[in-house]
């Protein structure tokens, strides 16, 4: 291995963490942003509002961390409502503090840490620093309560054909007893299942709680923990130092389905006289006051879920729609691939749900070269494909759209029957909204809506005070064997702090790479991994020293040395590589944390010991006149005589 | 080189081990009946409040200490001297009768066990409403999923281990590997029944890395014997192991020793929280030193005096 012009990589390897690591230790903008409403208060309130953030920051914020707010004592101006915070080491706790101390005053889900260049340049503006876990850092805790009052309504709906028709066989006089009972008895099953036990509802939360899990871990957070509280038919979800709480909330509740309606019969006689009257009033150059205008407007400003169900009932009403029949909004790009997916025009769909998205699974986004747009294919499961079979064949020239959340994306006209259990959503769909919805399909929606019981930010594990002692222990204790090491190995010692040092910027860099949350389990895999580096350059040093007893001459013995540990660190690490993997695979919590840490500490270790050391001690011997190695401690050492 | 016969006691040391695990589980669970109850494992109750300046978190632990309340007192924030509290399962009938102590006066009625709570601290702390900044009962964080994940992967893990070191090397050293594996876990198990060391994250982050660390150190010693056996049939196996551990008694000592600095530096540092962490490491250090040589290597030797005897 004697080339040295391999002496680059490390040095590359080097600067490229430092890079990645840089936003970590960067003086950096935070952008806490002004609450709009908090602009039309009388001024003797904002002033209220504002004196309790500027005394909070002189007693706390300003005073341990050294950082600076402009404008101070002020409101900032309404053109640029946020407040600047400048600093280093500014942490999502710190900004949740800040928020949640201020709720009046600050805007949460739109403060913003910026971006340095590096994040920008290498992720798109995403976030590069270390992320610190609910139990080092405290956190957001989310309680989230099951409506299981929603969840029969939708069943009910889901139900409503086949309940019509088992009560018309009942009351058909006509009918035979034997129908009749067997009707009866179905009738009885439907309904019990409207009626849920407390075994019931567990079940639902579970699968509740796996779909939330699954949201979770493709929303970079590493460690969540989400536990259900059976006493209040609730589910638990812990979020290491979450600052955007809002984004994450409608996340976690968003109860978005998949769900297949019929469209009311040709001619469309209700979508026809919303059509006209909309028709009507743009004819009067009223625009604005066009209902589907409306409802852009509600969309654009986000005014959520709700206020978007009552407009579209108000429309219900507005047109006498019958009770079989509900209004939907068919969801649309403009002209271009890029525009916004808005909601272009209404339809009328039937209130009952023709196929569910418990029919569907395995749906995988694919792009179509054909359209330029991204659709969606999924397998029906056997009864799924049954019932979508028999609902085409009977409903031949009608259409049958596909409701995602409450957008219609898209309504096909049925021409034939539809077999064989597999199918397509071809809509306008972006990348990203082609992954959802096949994850909608797959995962499966939350069973149950959701709703906010408790939010609160919670506390770490362990306190400020044990967290400072602990930090200062492991800097002291990593001194201390650094010291250790050149005591007892000299000039192999300082090679091998080198090389340890090394393993734990390479080791960090890519934890924040990979968007890692660091956890005090995790923090321990850390101090394994630096213990298990240590230790691979003990067994290289004690067999170069070996063959340097034998009487080797030195450059010789280095080799011989690492080749002789090699199969031994080799082992030692795989094997822990391996119960490593097992525990990223099959444990949980805590036990990934660790496993993560470590099973990436022992990919640097095995660099930095077998190659990077090596490669230091190489050039030590051969190429810095370094003749006598003495790898014996201070004081102790016998003086040794190596063949040159 | 040192010249010490390792081997020599290893009925011993092995009746040793196994007498302290099985003492150690025995007093776990015939005098305490099972392992300490944390909030981290059976849930509990939690509260945050905020002291008046004069209290202390030695006044807040005196206190539950004299009224044998098992509780966790940990400092949130120093300069509001604000005080999360948890409190385990267990203390629960304890907090009932004091809080039916409680001057009628001062007390309102209530059913549940954290409003029971709560009101015990206000009067006790002659706290006001707002103070007590927050208080519920919390589920457990790990527990019983844990420890069902923690034995499946015990398991997977050793059998792994088991094979790729059977490959590497031969299957006694792979299965003296494992059985002392195991022996460092039940060992540290043991110990922390028997000190009834609440079980906690830190507890489950500690006893991974002795894993990790036990692991390393058998490979290390077990290589050096595969190494030196190396066309010395001849040779006892017993003189094999006693020359293979002196020879990597040096980097056994090292190692074990660096690894502790860093460990003593945490319990001297004083962080009280960790300092279960600590101690559980340092006992894993040791015992897994120990068991490389006192456990590992002699099994491999009853092993293959077994075979022999089989085969010959």
């Amino acid at each position: 291995m004697q080339s040295y012009r391999l002496l680059i990589l490390p040095f590359l390897i080097l600067a490229v963490s430092f890079t990645i690591l840089y936003p970590n230790f960067a003086d950096r903008d935070l952008k806490i942003v002004v609450r709009e409403d908090v602009y039309a208060l009388p001024e003797a309130e904002q002033k209220i509002l504002v004196n309790a953030l500027f005394e909070r920051w002189a007693k706390d914020y300003g005073k341990t961390s050294g950082w600076t707010i402009e404008p101070t004592g002020t409101l900032p101006p309404k053109e640029n409502p946020f407040y600047t915070v400048k600093g280093r080491f500014i942490t999502s706790a710190k900004i949740n503090q800040i928020s949640q101390e201020n709720q009046s005053l600050v805007s949460e889900s739109k403060n913003k840490l910026e971006p340095t260049w590096i994040e920008n340049a290498i992720r798109g503006g995403k976030s590069l620093s270390i992320k610190l876990g609910l139990d080092l850092q405290g956190g957001m805790r989310v309680v989230l309560k099951g409506d299981f009052d929603d969840y029969t309504s939708k069943l009910k709906d889901l139900y409503a054909k086949e309940l019509n028709e088992l009560n018309v066989t009942l009351k058909n006089p006509t009918a035979k007893q034997e129908e009749k009972d067997k009707a009866k008895s179905r009738l009885a099953e439907i309904e019990s299942s409207f009626d849920l036990s407390p075994m019931r509802k567990i079940v639902e939360l579970e699968k509740a709680k796996m779909i939330i899990d699954n949201r979770l871990t493709t929303q970079n957070l590493t460690e969540p923990q989400v536990r259900i509280q059976k006493e209040q038919d609730a589910i638990e979800v812990s979020l290491p130092g979450v600052s955007n709480s809002a984004a994450i909330l409608e996340i976690l509740q968003n109860t978005e389905t998949v769900e297949y309606r019929l469209e009311e019969p040709n001619p469309f006689v209700f979508k026809g006289q919303i059509a006209d009257n909309e028709r009507r009033t743009m004819d009067l150059g009223k625009r604005e006051d066009t209902d589907i205008f409306l409802f852009q407007e509600l969309v654009k400003n986000k005014a959520g879920k709700k206020a978007q169900d009552e407009f579209l009932e108000g429309l219900e009403k507005k047109y006498n729609i019958p009770k079989d029949y509900k209004v939907y909004a068919m969801w649309a790009r403009g002209n271009s691939a890029k525009s916004a997916l808005l909601p272009r025009s209404f339809v009328v769909l039937e209130r009952k749900i023709a196929l569910s998205g418990n029919d569907m699974t395995n749906a995988q986004p694919s792009y179509n070269s054909n359209s330029y747009g991204w659709m969606v294919s999924f397998t029906l499961t056997p009864n799924g494909a049954e019932k979508f079979f028999d609902l085409t064949s009977e409903n031949r020239g009608r259409n049958l759209a596909i409701v995602w959340g409450d957008k219609v994306i898209s309504n096909p006209i049925i021409n034939d029957p539809i077999a064989g259990g597999r199918a397509e959503i071809s809509g306008s769909f972006s990348e990203q909204e082609a992954i959802r919805l096949a994850n909608v399909i797959s995962e499966g929606a939350l069973p149950i809506p959701l709703s906010v019981l408790e939010m609160r930010f919670i506390g770490p594990t362990l306190g400020i005070e044990s967290i400072e002692v602990g930090v200062k222990a492991v800097a002291i204790g990593f001194f201390l064997v650094m010291i250790y090491m050149i005591f007892y190995y000299r000039l192999g010692g300082f090679i091998a702090d080198i090389s340890l040092l090394v393993n734990i910027i390479i080791l960090a860099a890519l934890l924040t790479l990979m968007d890692f949350t660091l956890t005090l389990p995790g923090i321990a895999g850390i101090i394994l991994t630096a213990g298990m580096a240590v230790d691979a350059n003990v067994i290289i040093y004690e067999r170069i020293r070996e063959e340097i007893e034998e009487g080797r001459a030195l450059s010789i013995a280095v080799t011989r040395g690492f080749e002789n540990a090699f199969w031994t660190i080799m082992d030692a690490n795989v094997t822990t590589l391996i119960a490593g993997i097992l525990m990223i695979r099959l444990g949980n919590g805590p036990i990934k944390g660790f496993a993560i840490t470590l099973c990436w500490g022992i990919v640097t270790t095995l660099f930095t010991s077998l190659f990077l050391s090596r490669l230091f001690m190489e050039l030590t011997v051969n190429r810095l006149g370094v003749h006598h190695l003495n790898l014996r401690p201070f004081f102790f050492g016998k003086k040794e005589t190596t063949n040159v | 080189m040192y010249n010490i016969n390792f081997t020599k006691y290893k009925y011993f040391t092995l009746s040793f081990s196994l007498f302290l695990i099985v003492a150690g589980f025995v007093v776990t669970f015939v005098k305490y009946g099972g392992f300490a109850h944390s909030l981290d494992f059976n849930g509990g109750l939690r509260t945050v409040v905020e002291l008046p300046a004069d209290k202390t978190r030695s006044d807040l632990e005196g206190y539950f200490q004299s009224k044998n309340i098992e509780a966790v007192v940990i400092l949130l924030e120093k300069d509001k001297n604000i005080y999360q509290l948890d409190i385990g399962l267990g203390s629960l009938d304890t907090i009932e009768s004091l809080y039916k102590e409680i001057p009628e006066v001062n007390r309102e009625s209530s059913t549940s066990a954290i409003d029971r709570f709560v009101q015990l601290l206000r009067y006790e702390y002659k706290l006001p409403k707002e103070k007590v900044l927050s208080a519920d009962q919390v589920g457990a964080v790990v527990g019983g999923e844990l420890t069902e994940v923690g034995i499946t992967l015990l398991l997977t893990t050793l059998a792994i281990i088991l094979l790729y070191l059977s490959i590497r090397s031969q299957f006694k050293f792979a299965l003296a590997s494992a059985i002392a594996l195991v022996h460092d876990i039940l060992m540290t198990l043991a110990l922390i029944g028997f000190l009834q060391i609440k079980p906690s994250v830190p507890i489950i982050a500690a006893l991974l890395t002795l894993l990790g660390y036990s692991i390393n150190d058998k490979i290390v010693v077990f290589d050096r014997i595969r190494e030196n056996s190396h066309g010395k049939d001849n040779l006892a196996f017993s003189n094999i192991i006693n020359v293979s551990i002196s020879q990597t008694l040096g980097r056994t000592i090292n190692t074990s020793f660096t690894t502790m600095i860093s460990v003593v530096a945490i319990i001297v540092g004083g962080a009280v929280e960790l300092y279960d962490f600590a101690f559980i490491l340092l006992f894993g250090v040791l015992v897994g030193t120990y068991s490389s040589i006192y456990i590992a290597a002699p099994i491999s030797e009853i092993y293959d005096l077994i075979r022999k005897k089989r085969f010959v």
